[in-house]
């Protein structure tokens, strides 16, 4: 815990990119901290974030784990997503067909839970992520990528034309929470009493700096009721699922056998030279970030409540890919930041109807300057404009891998690794 | 085959098979790219504690050769043996436990990686290359992680090349790559390594280096088979010679002979005029 008793030092210990997040991760955490106080955050608003944050942080691993660690491009990162939320609520969910179709052949209703229905999509990601790994990680890795595109396409048209089992377009509500039969914590939410935070006793504190009105009060009375709770038993599933996530794959990475995924990625002959047998290697790799991505799937059911068809669409896949390549590929921390960074600029952008023009006080006349722009296409532009410029001056991501990675405990001194990134080198190579 | 071919083969007596310990047997071995006949009917063996080199013109189908070898193409007729164990087609990984590891003519990079981490790619069998392993045996991956990061610094010194250790292994210098990737195919503890040019573009010094590095490693009990341009290298360093002109052998004997063998100064001058 040196990071309690001397920050500073550890701080300096930091490479030049990790010094930066870290930076900027507090100042964000500040600006979020100052949001929830002035009431313009609420509460439950504010975990259902951190909760999509944490979905997309787990997507982002997922997919880091076959791109960043072996190179193997995956472009169904939205359909395994899909298998894991339709897997688990047409197990769970009242208006499933499933569910409805099993109860009536006998199975007894609490089998049809969602924890069976978290292993019931696992499962079937599996089994999905083998029978597309089979014919195409054999070959060379453009084929992958273009059935795996395919693949996105065809879960998505069996999820909204199948709709014996699916409800097709309508989507499956009915959704229980994760937690439905668990002792306690199936009724945590609504048993937990109303807390009233009140920052300033008796009142509000309006700050009204010079020049703009941010339209701040702070000391507003924030009321914590069962949509509180429900989202804090949401972002803590959520967080448990990322942290056993993220730990087994540090652990994995910084293995022998996260050393054959990389020199793979670098080089797949010379790892068959060396007597490796790339093939299975690489099946492990696709099927473990598939797992991840499900994870994330089961979650988002339970999170959302509701899925439909459109939760499928290939752009969830393209968010995924963004935040791995903007938090540098090959990086598990880069993949946990670039999640919670999509989903900062996807839900922040929502703010910009809002503030579509700002109003500067400037002494008596209002200057009112519009952006002109609405929050959908700001999104989209906003993305497309830091892939721009991030790709022309940081094209290994934000947060690559910094140090070298061996198995922990064999070495003394673990020297900083390159600070070049896996694709600037490969920019130089003559393939 | 046409006719000029024809009167040329007539002069290819081919390799001697008649050896006692053979570590590699190539046999008959054949591979075509289309109508491009690149290995036609090869055969030689390489004997147990021997530096064989495999010379000819460009286009001779040396790196063809090694690559049916090796696994990575399959051959379309033929026969090949590593330690009397037929791997005729199989898969490069299968053919590398049967004790058969090779090299690449360019240096392959690992983006990434310091000079000790690519090393460590080297050893076979890891058990920390078990996913499972790396959760229900974490020790004995401890453990197999540092006997082979000590026997990757011993090789690393042996190789006098213990000062890149740390050294991310894409900043070095072609020559050092080269001996990077001979010290690393020593981790994966091979009866028989195939090199693939492994001087190409490499400065004089440390080509002497590799030289004496192949030597020492010979005199340990490695048998290499070596492909190389640079006849000065090879004809210093490799007893015997095979010789391979248009996918077929066309001699074989020690360095003296073959510098001197007609057959071969002409299929290097371009041909049987």
């Amino acid at each position: 815990m040196s990071w309690l008793t001397d920050p500073v030092g550890e701080f300096t210990d930091l490479t030049r990119a990790e010094q930066g997040v870290t930076l900027f991760v507090v100042a964000f955490a500040a600006f979020l901290f100052i949001g929830l106080l002035s009431g313009g955050l609420g509460p439950s608003y504010f975990l259902f974030l951190v909760g999509l944050a944490s979905m997309y942080a787990l997507l982002s691993l997922g997919l880091n784990s076959q791109w960043g660690f072996t190179g193997l491009i995956n472009f169904s990162v939205a359909a395994f997503f899909g298998i894991g939320a339709y897997g688990t609520v047409l197990l769970s969910a009242s208006s499933s067909p499933v569910r409805e179709a099993l109860l009536d052949a006998g199975v007894p209703g609490v089998l049809l839970n969602p924890v069976v229905g978290l292993v019931v999509a696992i499962v079937v990601a599996g089994l999905i992520a083998v029978a597309i790994g089979i014919p195409t990680l054999r070959l060379r890795a453009d084929y992958l990528a273009i059935a795996s595109l395919g693949l996105a396409e065809v879960i998505r048209l069996i999820v909204l034309n199948q709709q014996d089992w699916t409800n097709g377009s309508a989507g499956v509500r009915g959704i229980p929470s994760f937690f439905v039969g668990w002792p306690v914590l199936s009724d945590f939410p609504s048993a937990m009493p109303e807390v009233v935070v009140d920052l300033v006793p008796g009142g509000s504190v309006t700050l009204s700096p010079p020049l703009i009105d941010w339209g701040l009060t702070f000391g507003q009375d924030i009321v914590l009721g069962t949509p509180f709770w429900r989202a804090l038993l949401n972002v803590s599933l959520v967080l448990v699922f990322l942290g056993a996530s993220y730990g087994v794959l540090r652990r994995v990475h910084r293995s022998p056998w996260g050393r054959v995924l990389r020199t793979i990625r670098a080089d797949e002959d010379l790892a068959r030279a060396l007597g490796k047998d790339t093939y299975s290697f690489k099946m492990q790799s696709f099927v473990l970030g598939s797992l991840v991505m499900a994870l994330a799937g089961v979650f988002y059911a339970h999170l959302n409540l509701y899925v439909s068809p459109g939760d499928l669409d290939p752009i969830t896949t393209f968010y995924v890919w963004v935040a791995v390549i903007l938090g540098g590929s090959g990086s598990n921390r880069g993949a946990l930041f670039g999640g919670f960074v999509v989903v900062a600029i996807r839900e922040g952008t929502r703010f910009f109807s809002d503030l579509g023009s700002i109003i500067f006080d400037v002494g008596s006349t209002e200057v009112v300057i519009s952006l002109g722009i609405e929050g959908g296409p700001m999104r989209l532009l906003l993305i497309g404009v830091i892939i721009v410029v991030l790709m022309r001056f940081r094209p290994e991501g934000l947060l690559p891998p910094q140090r070298e990675l061996i198995w922990p405990g064999t070495v003394d001194e673990v020297p900083e690794g390159p600070d070049v990134g896996v694709r600037d080198a490969r920019g130089g190579t003559d393939e | 085959m046409s006719e000029g071919a024809t009167s040329m083969r007539e002069r290819h007596e081919g390799a001697d098979m008649e050896k006692e310990d053979v570590v590699l047997r190539v046999d008959d071995l054949q591979k075509r790219f289309g109508g491009l006949v690149a290995t036609d009917h090869a055969s030689f063996a390489v004997e147990r504690g021997t530096i064989t080199g495999l010379i000819g013109p460009n286009g001779a189908g040396k790196s063809t050769i090694f690559n049916l070898i090796s696994g990575f193409y399959e051959p379309d007729g033929g026969r090949v043996e590593v330690n009397g164990i037929d791997v005729t087609g199989r898969e490069p990984y299968e053919i590398a436990d049967a004790g058969l590891i090779r090299t690449f003519q360019t240096p392959r990079k690992l983006e990434g990686m310091t000079v000790r981490e690519a090393m460590l790619v080297g050893p076979r069998k890891q058990p920390g290359e078990s996913f499972v392993k790396l959760f229900t045996d974490p020790e004995g991956v401890a453990a197999a992680e540092s006997a082979n990061l000590a026997e990757a610094q011993r090789i690393l010194e042996e190789f006098e090349i213990d000062h890149l250790a740390t050294q991310p292994a894409t900043d070095i210098s072609g020559g050092q790559m080269k001996l990077v990737e001979l010290a690393r195919a020593m981790l994966a503890d091979p009866e028989i390594l195939l090199l693939d040019e492994p001087v190409a573009g490499v400065n004089p010094t440390l080509r002497n280096d590799l030289a004496e590095q192949i030597r020492r490693l010979n005199e340990q009990g490695t048998t290499f088979c070596i492909i190389e341009h640079d006849m000065e290298f090879v004809m210093k360093l490799a007893d015997p010679v095979v010789v391979l002109n248009q996918g077929n052998v066309l001699m074989e004997g020690p360095p003296d002979a073959v510098q001197t063998d007609e057959r071969v100064i002409d299929a290097y001058l371009g041909g049987d005029a």
